[in-house]
Formats: C-alpha cells, sequence, structure tokens
C-alpha cells in the first residue's frame, strides 16, 4: 500500500515537472514563463520530497527531508521573486490577452 | 541595567536557542557531548550574529516568539493550497488560455517577518507571483486574473492566509 502511495506521489512530480517545462516554452513573456517554471519547481520537487517522506517511514531521514522541505519552502519563492523584482524593476511591461477585462 | 542591554541579552538568548533547536533536529541524537558541543557553538555564533538574525527595531508583541502549533496547521494548510493551484495551472497550460494581470493591493498585517511570510506564500502558490513588497503594499501577478479591483483581487489571493497569520503573529 505504501508503495502504491510513493509512486502515485513520484508520477505526480514528473507530470508537473514535464508540464512546468512546457508552460516554459508556450508562454510569451517573462513573467507567465516565471510562472510555469516555479509550478514546476515548486510543486514536483515537493511531491518528490512527500514520496521521500513516506518511503522512509518514521526515522531521523525522515526529520532530515522535512528541515530540506523547511529550507525548500523559503528559498524557492525567493529565488522567483528576485529574478521577478529584476523584470519589474527593468520595466519589462507584461504580456495582457487581447480583448481581455480592463 | 538599561533597556537596550537587556534586548540584547534577550536577542543573543532567542537566537541561541533557535540555532540550538535547528542542531537538534540535524543531528537527530542525545549524545551528551554532541549536545553541549552544539550549545557550546550555537551561543558562539548568536554572540557573533544575534544582529544579522534579529533586527534591533524588530520587537513586536508576538512578532519572534509565535504560536506554533498554528503554523503547523498553515503548512499544511499551504501544501494543500498548493496542489489545489497546481493542478488549475496545469489546465491552463495544457489550454494554452492564460489572462495575466498585475494587481495591487495593501496587507493588515503589522510585523515584518509575518509580511514576509505572507509574501513567500504567494509566491510558493502556483500562478501569483510577487514583484514587489513595499513596507504593506504588495504587487502580484496573477495568472489568471478574474479581477483587478485591488480589494477583491487581495481578497482572493491572501484571503484565509493572512487570517490565519494573524493569529500566528499576534
Amino acid at each position: 500500500m505504501t508503495e502504491w502511495i510513493v509512486f502515485a506521489f513520484l508520477i505526480l512530480g514528473a507530470v508537473f515537472n514535464l508540464m512546468g517545462l512546457l508552460g516554459v516554452l508556450i508562454f510569451p513573456d517573462p513573467y507567465t514563463r516565471l510562472q510555469a517554471s516555479s509550478t514546476c519547481s515548486t510543486t514536483s520537487v515537493m511531491s518528490v520530497f512527500i514520496a521521500a517522506m513516506i518511503d522512509s517511514g518514521i526515522s531521523a531521514v525522515t526529520g532530515k527531508i522535512l528541515v530540506i522541505t523547511l529550507f525548500f519552502f523559503i528559498s524557492s519563492p525567493v529565488s522567483a521573486h528576485i529574478i521577478a523584482l529584476y523584470a519589474w524593476k527593468n520595466e519589462i511591461i507584461p504580456w495582457r490577452r487581447k480583448g481581455g477585462q480592463e | 541595567m538599561n533597556l537596550a542591554v537587556k534586548w540584547k541579552i534577550t536577542r543573543i538568548m532567542l537566537t541561541s536557542v533557535y540555532l540550538f533547536a535547528g542542531w537538534m533536529l540535524f543531528t537527530g541524537s542525545l549524545n551528551p557531548f554532541s549536545m553541549v558541543m552544539g550549545l557550546f557553538f550555537s551561543i558562539l555564533t548568536a554572540l557573533l550574529t544575534y544582529s544579522l538574525f534579529i533586527d534591533e527595531k524588530e520587537a513586536e508583541r508576538r512578532g519572534l516568539v509565535f504560536n506554533i502549533h498554528i503554523l503547523v496547521f498553515y503548512l499544511l494548510f499551504l501544501l494543500f493550497k498548493m496542489y489545489a493551484s497546481s493542478f488549475a495551472v496545469l489546465y491552463n497550460v495544457i489550454r494554452g488560455n492564460i489572462n495575466p494581470r498585475v494587481v495591487h493591493f495593501r496587507t493588515r498585517l503589522k510585523s515584518d517577518i509575518a509580511r514576509v511570510i505572507l509574501t513567500n506564500s504567494i509566491t510558493l502558490t502556483p500562478g501569483t507571483i510577487t514583484l514587489s513588497l513595499d513596507d504593506d503594499h504588495l504587487i502580484v501577478h496573477w495568472l489568471e486574473a478574474k479581477t483587478t479591483h485591488s480589494r477583491y483581487a487581495g481578497e482572493l489571493i491572501k484571503g484565509k492566509m493572512e487570517k490565519i497569520l494573524k493569529r500566528i503573529f499576534v
């Protein structure tokens, strides 16, 4: 039973990663590409971490993975934010859908 | 002993307590030698770097010692929200139907660390990225914008996260 949950989370991680990369190729401007890549990096890596935590059960290794997850919770958004802030400070105008609501 | 010295000692002690908790989490052993080593080095590191960890002006009532049990709940809630909005972004990527807008709104949180956690959570949730945080004014890039009205957009993006954070950092 545990193995199947681990499998499910790993496959979920792979799917999110693939879709994030697809989004980076499809989307039109830096901000939306950053959205896609941050989705890929957060959710897929988190799925892999959860799979690893379930696989190792209750032990010291789980605690270490938990600490790594917490670091990831802090570091990943900060890197995405820094890139977005740089683009915003350089006055790159965000892409907007034509005919959208004003 | 005046107030500044007292606050300095409190900062050093808080920093060393946090560092020691981190040490215990990493080593995971109750061996007395390792514990004494950890205590010594956390106090040494705290003496050197307390002014970087805790700013001198950062003296809110609940800014540094907060409600940990609600924080654990908050992390679980964030995980759930991350997966939920991640599926929404997945759907948008497949359909190629996006409506990105930049929205501005304000936050009601007072302490600096609570604001930083709110900003981080907004960026961590797929579909929204914080472009800038200036005092209490946030600029957010939203992938699937439903509205550009400041107040409604703020309610949709931060909504429940802000309410829980308000209870953590009272």
